[in-house]
């Protein structure tokens, strides 16, 4: 290569082995003592101690083989155990850098730096460097996403640190309106009750007959006792996803720092992922039913080419809607506001789409002969009203001359702004239904997040005219001659 | 403001493909649901309504009738409805029949671009453009155009797409 090396190839941190090894010891140990329990000193002890030391071995030759350079150009990943693997990857195509510890690593002032690229086609590549020192991880972090090498510098890239938003501690009691954290605890409980379950299988406590015993012990407790164990698990289950948010978002950070956005978060395993701000694109704005009633709003960013995007992407947990709102204008320089509102038929769709299925169901069922399930759908039917109305109302779009933002759904809201510059397409969508009451549904084609930001059920022509406001350079050619 | 159709047609041969397509389709949609009949019928299942298991050999004819439906009538219409046209390095096209897509994608935002086969395809002398970009949304596919058409239409789109090509994705 022409370029001329920096620093030359490099060694992991000499440490790293240690935090691995650890982790091996604290398993062998852990079987090597529910071996002696069982079996006293046997050969399976001393197998377990061979395997130790092999593995420490591994470890150090593994440290010893590995080296890493960085170059004006590429990341230079090279491995030669035993046969030879080198890894290149280009600068350019660098799209985030992540950085996490876990607790051994933090106590060893460690961490494990993942490098995010874009590949030729859709999916990332990466390389990982388990683990270098903390300083080191910063250094890789500035030098693979300083923007004055790539590009025109950010505005604010030489700017020092300046803090977008910082968890306060009301953000931990919303962890409970997020769905994934609330169910946390019954995956947490699910899997304890697995392991004590094969456990006690391997001790023979679990007898087809003790089996047979629990179903009966269940429904012949009292009703007061089930009342309150399900009263139990509604207060004990936001109380676990509170700390299993705050163990994963512990002193949640956002900054700006050299050109790269800055999310530093989590209280045993500290993680921090920078995402170079110039491959931010666009934002997204999301919440549920109880979100929204709380105010709170989840914030994601929408960044061309970045692997693992549902992590990585994000920006904001559960957060205050204004504050969100805030940091998303920061980044992109604004939200298009106020949206407009999509023409009455697109109400009445909703409306009937909303109403459609229980009805169908409760058809069916009337055919079937169930009346009891027909009035049940029927009444389901009706509470879909008010739910169709919402999503009507949710539904609006606007631009304001650089991004553009859509806006749907009802339980899941999300509002979408981008760069009118990330537009990779349009499509336009027609159902007959749509095709009578003059509705479209126009997709703004974007290559990050889900592919696509839907304006559903615009009227057809406003949805054409939008599409030649932003760009209309693109539509201008294939309009109908007046 | 509204667009206007895509100038060029797909071939008419395109209508045989759909149409054989479609047929095979449900065919063995058909045999799937006389299978299923055949065996509810004989194992009388006590799990559905027996209003609905005396009514079971229903379903096949059914299913049958709505693939003769299809099979007579989506080639055409899908033949009125997809269209294509390169201008002004923007790809627009427009597709399906029952529900219809309009899609726009400029030739800069252009990531691949591949033709493809299927047998029916070949036996036909057809082939099909996917035009692929960063987004699945912005991605389209241009179906039963002749081979030659294909084959141009896709080194043309290839090659402005390398000489256009910006990264803004």
């Amino acid at each position: 290569m022409t370029a001329a090396p920096r620093p030359g190839p490099r060694h992991l941190h000499p440490l790293t082995f240690v935090v691995g090894a650890v982790r091996e010891l604290m398993a062998l140990i852990g079987a090597a003592a529910a071996g002696l329990v069982v079996g006293g000193l046997t050969t399976g002890v001393y197998f377990t101690l061979i395997g130790l030391a092999l593995s420490l071995t591994h470890h150090l030759v593994k440290w010893f083989t590995f080296t890493y350079a960085v170059y004006d150009d590429r990341v230079e990943l090279r491995r030669a155990l035993l046969g030879r693997s080198v890894k290149n990857i280009p600068i350019e195509r660098i799209r985030g850098v992540d950085i996490s510890a876990t607790l051994g690593h933090r106590l060893l002032k460690l961490a494990v730096v993942r490098i995010d690229a874009a590949a030729g086609g859709d999916g990332g590549e990466e390389g990982t460097l388990n683990a270098v020192s903390r300083q080191e991880a910063e250094r890789l972090r500035r030098t693979l996403l300083s923007s004055a090498r790539t590009g025109p510098a950010h505005p604010d890239a030489v700017a020092p640190d300046v803090v977008y938003a910082q968890a306060r501690p009301r953000w931990y009691l919303y962890a409970p309106l997020t769905g994934a954290y609330l169910l946390t605890p019954f995956a947490v409980a699910g899997s304890v009750f697995g392991t004590l379950y094969n456990l006690g299988d391997d001790l023979g406590l679990v007898t087809r007959d003790r089996l047979r015993h629990v179903g009966d012990d269940v429904l012949g407790l009292p009703v007061g006792l089930g009342v309150a164990a399900a009263v139990l698990v509604l207060l004990v289950t936001p109380a676990i996803s509170i700390i299993a948010f705050a163990l994963f978002n512990w002193n949640f950070t956002l900054r700006a720092r050299d050109g790269a956005v800055v999310v530093e978060r989590g209280l045993v395993t500290r993680r921090s992922v920078s995402l170079e701000r110039r491959r931010i694109r666009g934002a997204e704005l999301r919440d549920n039913l109880l979100e929204r009633f709380a105010g709170v709003v989840r914030l994601r960013a929408l960044v061309t080419g970045l692997g693992d995007e549902a992590h990585r992407g994000q920006l904001l947990p559960a957060s205050p809607r204004g504050d969100a709102r805030d940091v998303a204008a920061r980044l992109l320089g604004g939200i298009p506001s106020p949206l407009t509102a999509h023409p009455p038929a697109a109400r009445t769709r909703r409306v009937v789409r909303a109403m459609a299925p229980p009805l169908a169901v409760a058809v069916i069922a009337l055919l079937a002969g169930q009346p009891w399930i027909a009035y049940a759908c029927m009444a389901v039917s009706v509470l879909a009203v008010p739910l169709g109305l919402d999503r009507y109302r949710q539904l609006g779009h606007a631009s304001d001359g650089a991004r553009l933002s859509v806006r749907s759904g009802a339980l899941r809201r999300r509002q979408s702004v981008v760069e009118h510059r990330a537009v990779v397409g349009w499509r336009l969508r027609q159902t007959l239904f749509q095709r009578r009451l003059g509705l479209a549904t126009l997709v703004v084609a974007l290559g990050a997040g889900d592919g696509g930001a839907p304006a559903v059920d615009m009227a057809e022509t406003d949805a054409i005219a939008f599409a030649h406001r932003i760009t209309p350079e693109w539509v201008a050619p294939f309009l109908e001659r007046p | 403001m509204r667009l206007r159709p895509p100038d060029n047609r797909v071939s008419p041969r395109a209508m045989a493909q759909w149409g054989l397509e479609y047929l095979l389709g449900w065919a063995i949609a058909t045999g799937l649901a006389a299978g299923a009949a055949a065996w509810i019928d004989a194992s009388h299942w006590s799990g559905l309504p027996h209003a609905l298991v005396t009514r079971v050999w229903w379903v096949p004819p059914l299913v049958a009738a709505l693939g003769l439906v299809t099979v007579v009538v989506a080639p055409v219409w899908r033949y009125r409805v997809h269209r294509w046209e390169v201008s002004s390095d923007v790809v627009y096209t427009r597709a399906g029949w029952f529900n219809r897509h309009w899609l726009l994608v400029p030739v800069s935002r252009i990531q691949t671009v591949d033709t493809d086969q299927g047998w029916v395809e070949r036996i036909l002398g057809l082939a099909t453009i996917k035009i692929s970009t960063a987004s699945h949304e912005g991605s389209s596919k241009v179906a039963g155009l002749t081979v030659q058409v294909a084959i141009r239409l896709a080194a043309d789109l290839a090659g402005r797409a390398h000489d256009l090509r910006d990264d803004a994705t």
